[in-house]
């Protein structure tokens, strides 16, 4: 048994110097938050009516959301291709994709100039926008994602309940509670698994969708009525490098040996999905002829080339590469690339493509903008590290036999 | 059948009465129907009519003095900004006496009396028939294409006053009154200086265009307007006007199309002012110096085609129709009564030749008759 | 066993499947108000008449209560040495494009919404903030909007502006074709002031036949183009001009609506529901294959 891998709580010191860091970029980000809503998005960001979207949405949203494409693919892996060797990643994808969509919904909110009326789209429908179904979209997901985060949270608690002072009389219903709860969710947990996978094809392309509105004013390098097949298939692209790049640096923050042959066979994965991506990107491209953009020098061709080259077609050959996957370091700068090539994509696609007919100063993200971008990602990175500290999320070897039956997950 | 022919007349009857009974100022004018109506039954109801411009069928030309002195445009009452607004018609007449007189602005007039603007161009600017601009509009698309040329600007300010603010001095009452553009002086002569290679000297006699050939100013001037003499903006320099611009004024009359023409204007010398014998080889000076240009040359502005024989205007003369005394000549009793080709062989009647009868007899040696004073 | 636990499955899958389509037809009438009426209004701006007094910039201020300078002031022709445009504080604003020749006058454009007739707004809002009314004004409804900017990223004229300095309440602010005055029998406020009656307003069928007979009866004045009739399907504010559009920084558009192409790819993904119910159920299938697969290795 004593290969046994099983997620737990891990007990470490939670402050490390990286950690404190991490809490200043956070209190700052907190703090011009606190700004915005007091003086409005003009006192802190570079926005205008001619560049109306900035950084909060190119990457805080948009590249939010791709990057936390883990949590459905893994899903889609584990649940319903039902490969149990991938259980141990499934957790921390989760895990990543809960608190990415949090935050997603978090900057959304701030970017709203009536943050306040975010639940409006609940009511207030608008069928042919993309932007409606998106915010559904996500909406709906971030609740199949807190309730597929239930389970692990009541595996903490069932038989731990121990409520301070005088609520100690419930501690007994609220474990009930908590049982039946767990029963309940046992059984009906694959809708949600379906349709958190639903839901996230759907999204993770109209995302794609929002931009081709824009038509005229979006560089034809990127503006394509294929927009969001190409967002889906690189989001899918990017879910497991995901995976790997934030295992391979949870085991290294936490001294624990990486899951190698899981995640090699992860990276295995990865190859036929970029590629796919890329044929599409090229495809789509030879056939608009847009290739004579790439003639003229400027951000955008050049911004263009980093993505395709550094962002899909190196990565590519590293996943290609056999010897490659099978080392921690190949993983990692594979998996690291993807993750910056889809980034860039989506900075690209908001951001760089984005060119209004009239504009008087360029765009370019204030300190502002930054400095909530770095919070916010600090942010989710001490939660998650939170998280991992307080839940059974990251599997570890185990010694001891479970206490309780409710041990591994969808098994 | 019967009825149904009987219908038919009384419908055409009726058409044809409709058609005749057009009001009366329309009837005794010669106007083309389609010039105004673009269908071919017009009625009161559905008239059909053409859309502006009409210029064709302009028909005013009084005086600046036989307008009004001044008028009050108090009609446009929409937007309650500005004071009405008065206006020296009377001076604005006179300044549009030198282009186009009063079609400047009363670009459209049908035949008789000249009719109000708000005639056509309707008080409301909300309304049915948006194909011509209301009252307010086409007062200002009269106003500022001279107004902005002239000041370069568009201040509202030069005519409007604000309700209730102190009174502008273009708006005294007074003053406008008595407002008149000055006399425009004519010049006479004007010599150019052009940069063409042969003859680089043009000299136009402006007096001659106005009184020897009577053109009026806006035959020339029509699309001059106040810029022409107030530009407060620097006039375009001549170099920068192609060939076919700087002729523009002249072409209209004169050929400057063919370069066999040159001459007539182009010369390296100020050239004289205008000779009828040097010009056409004709001399008017002995027997039609007292004629106005317009006896021969019958047709207005144009002043070619006429032959030097006498007979082109004066028909065929023989003993019994010719006074030969106006000429200065009193024929004697034996060359009276002969044929004129007797002793002029020429068309022009100019020489004389005594040989048909004489062999040694020739003129002035030998007189047919005595030179008496001419008449 | 196991058939007890699929006929459980395909229950629940059926169930979610038909709470899912229930809402289809609900949802696909969950439009904002988009009308084309035939009789809609328009403008038609001659920007060869325009004198560029700026009286529609102080009118529509003073309409929208926003702040402005005394009336007086509008004559500073200073102004135009910026290209300047539509913003929140104000609705429409005029440009002075230099001359070509001299004895020419400067070209002056005004510029405001388009309220286009398959508006890019309208689609994309995600609350269905915007209208396009019978009258043929697009509007905005204040008590819907979010803020989310998106109507601004879609739009081809880049209309929408946004109070970006506003903590509370900030508001979307473009021209709406003064639909207050209008819907009380008035004209909108720039029309009304417009002293060249540089702007026309009536029926867009009536303004695009008066457009098309200017040009025939003026060659010379006009280019034979009416901004506005073809572009993004058509719009109610229509221009004319005595060069090309370009030349006056208006954008080159297609003649297909702005929103058209999104709008088909939104409703080919969300055909009835038929693709996601699709996917849904074709997941569910391959989940139970595989966790039966499972069990019967189990099993044996």
């Amino acid at each position: 048994m004593e290969n046994f891998m099983k997620p737990a709580p891990i007990s470490k010191k939670f402050f490390t110097p990286g950690v404190i860091i991490l809490t200043g970029f956070a209190v700052i980000g907190l703090i011009i938050v606190l700004i915005r809503l007091l003086f409005g998005l003009g006192a802190v960001t570079n926005l205008s009516n001619q560049y109306p979207w900035g950084i909060w949405i190119g990457i805080d949203v948009a590249a939010g959301v791709a990057l936390a494409a883990g949590g459905f693919t893994t899903a889609a892996l584990g649940h319903i291709m039902h490969k149990e060797e991938y259980h141990v990643v499934v957790r921390p994808a989760l895990l990543t994709a809960m608190l990415g969509y949090t935050f997603v919904a978090l900057s959304v909110a701030l970017d709203l100039g009536r943050y306040y009326y975010i639940w409006h789209p609940l009511i207030m429908w608008n069928g042919n926008s993309v932007l409606f179904e998106v915010g559904m979209c996500v909406m709906i997901y971030l609740f199949v994602l807190y309730i597929e985060f239930l389970p692990i949270v009541t595996e903490r608690f069932i038989g731990r309940v121990n409520l301070p002072g005088f609520l100690k009389v419930f501690n007994n219903p609220v474990d009930k509670f908590l049982r039946l709860l767990d029963r309940t969710l046992n059984k009906v947990m694959f809708i949600f698994i379906i349709a958190g996978v639903v839901l996230s094809c759907l999204h993770q392309s109209s995302l794609g969708t929002l931009m081709v509105i824009a038509g005229p004013k979006m560089h034809p390098l990127w503006q394509t009525p294929i927009l969001p097949l190409l967002f889906l298939l690189s989001a899918i692209s990017v879910g497991f490098p995901m995976v790997i790049f934030e295992s391979l640096i949870t085991s290294k923050s936490f001294g624990l040996k990486p899951e190698l042959k899981v995640l090699s066979n992860l990276g295995s994965m990865v190859a036929p999905m970029l590629g796919i991506y890329l044929s599409f990107k090229i495809g789509d491209m030879v056939i608009r002829k847009t290739f004579v953009y790439l003639n003229e020098i400027n951000i955008e061709s050049i911004l263009f080339a980093i993505e395709v080259v550094v962002g899909i077609i190196i990565p590519l050959r590293i996943f290609l590469s056999p010897k490659l996957i099978k080392s921690p370091v190949g993983l990692f700068i594979g998996s690291a690339l993807v993750i910056f090539g889809v980034l860039l994509n989506r900075v690209n696609n908001f951001i760089v493509a984005y060119n209004p007919p009239y504009k008087f100063t360029p765009y370019f993200p204030s300190i502002g903008e930054i400095g909530v971008t770095l919070g916010f990602i600090a942010l989710e990175v001490l939660l998650f590290r939170a998280f991992v500290m307080i839940f059974p999320i990251v599997s570890v070897p185990q010694y001891i036999t479970p206490q309780t039956k409710f041990s591994v997950r969808g098994a | 059948m019967k009825s149904k022919i009987l219908l038919l007349l009384i419908v055409i009857h009726f058409v044809i009465n409709a058609q005749t009974k057009i009001s009366k100022s329309h009837s005794y004018q010669q106007l083309n129907c389609s010039t105004c109506h673009s269908c071919q039954i017009p009625t009161k109801e559905n008239p059909c009519l053409r859309a502006c411009p009409r210029e064709s069928m302009i028909r005013i030309d009084q005086k600046p003095e036989e307008g009004p002195r001044i008028l009050t445009i108090n009609k446009i009452k929409e937007t309650d900004i500005y004071e009405p607004v008065i206006f020296s018609h009377l001076a604005h007449a006179e300044m549009a006496e030198i282009s186009g007189g009063c079609r400047t602005c009363h670009h459209y007039n049908p035949p008789g009396n000249v009719i109000a603007c708000s005639e056509c161009h309707g008080l409301q600017r909300k309304r049915e028939d948006v194909s011509k601009p209301d009252l307010k509009g086409a007062f200002h698309r009269q106003c500022m294409n001279c107004h902005r040329a002239w000041s370069g600007n568009t201040d509202c300010l030069v005519c409007h006053q604000l309700k209730g603010k102190g009174k502008l001095v273009s708006q005294n009452k007074e003053l406008i009154v008595k407002r008149i553009h000055p006399e425009i002086k004519a010049p006479n002569k004007i010599t150019y200086t052009t940069n063409a290679t042969a003859g680089k000297q043009v000299t136009f006699y402006h007096n001659e265009h106005v009184n020897l050939f009577n053109y009026e100013c806006g035959d020339c001037h029509k699309n001059d307007n106040c810029v022409k003499c107030h530009s407060k903006i620097n006039t375009v320099s001549t170099s920068k006007k192609s060939t076919k611009e700087l002729h523009n004024k002249c072409s209209n009359c004169h050929d400057t199309n063919s370069k066999v023409n040159c001459s007539f204007c182009h010369s390296e010398k100020e050239k004289g002012p205008f000779n009828h014998l040097v010009r056409t080889g004709f001399d008017i000076t002995k027997f039609h110096s007292k004629l106005s240009c317009s006896r021969c040359h019958t047709t207005k502005n144009k002043f070619s085609g006429l032959s030097n024989e006498c007979s082109f205007c004066h028909g065929k003369w023989s003993w019994d129709n010719f006074n030969h005394k106006i000429t200065g000549f009193i024929l004697d009793e034996t060359h009276g009564e002969l044929e004129c080709n007797s002793c002029h062989k020429e068309p022009t009647y100019s020489k004389l030749d005594c040989s048909d009868c004489h062999e040694d007899k020739s003129y002035p040696k030998d007189k047919p008759g005595r030179l008496i004073k001419r008449l | 066993m196991v058939n007890e636990s699929r006929r459980k499955f395909l229950k629940l899958t059926a169930l979610i499947g038909a709470s899912i389509t229930g809402l289809s037809p609900r949802k696909l009438k969950a439009a904002p108000k988009n009308i084309l009426d035939k009789n809609r209004m328009g403008v038609l701006v001659d920007t060869t008449a325009c004198i560029g007094c700026r009286k529609c910039e102080w009118a529509c201020k003073v309409a929208h209560n926003l702040p402005t300078l005394p009336l007086e002031s509008y004559d500073d022709r200073s102004v135009f040495r910026n290209m300047r445009r539509p913003d929140d504080k104000a609705l429409t604003v005029v440009n002075e494009y230099p001359a070509k020749r001299q004895e020419e006058f400067p070209i002056n454009v005004k510029i405001q919404c388009m309220h286009c007739d398959h508006p890019a707004c309208v689609s994309a809002c995600i609350v269905g903030a915007f209208s396009k009314e019978e009258i043929g004004a697009v509007v905005w409804d204040t008590k819907k909007c979010i803020g989310c900017r998106y109507c601004m990223v879609a739009c081809p004229f880049q209309i929408p502006a946004f109070e970006f300095n506003k903590a509370i309440q900030p508001e979307i602010r473009k021209c709406d074709f003064c639909f207050q005055r209008t819907k009380e029998g008035k004209l909108p406020a720039c029309v009304e002031i417009c002293p060249m009656e540089a702007l026309t307003y009536g029926k867009r069928e009536e303004l695009v036949k008066i457009a098309h007979e200017k040009i025939k009866l003026y060659p010379e004045r006009y280019i034979n183009h009416v901004y506005g009739e073809y572009e993004v399907g058509g719009t109610s504010w229509m221009y004319l001009a005595n060069r090309d559009f370009v030349e006056l920084q208006f954008p080159k558009l297609g003649k297909n609506p702005a929103p058209g192409v999104t709008e088909a790819i939104q409703h080919g993904i969300f055909a009835y529901f038929v693709p996601p119910v699709a996917l849904y159920a074709l997941l569910g299938v391959v989940m139970w294959i595989n966790k039966n697969r499972k069990k019967t290795v189990e099993a044996e």
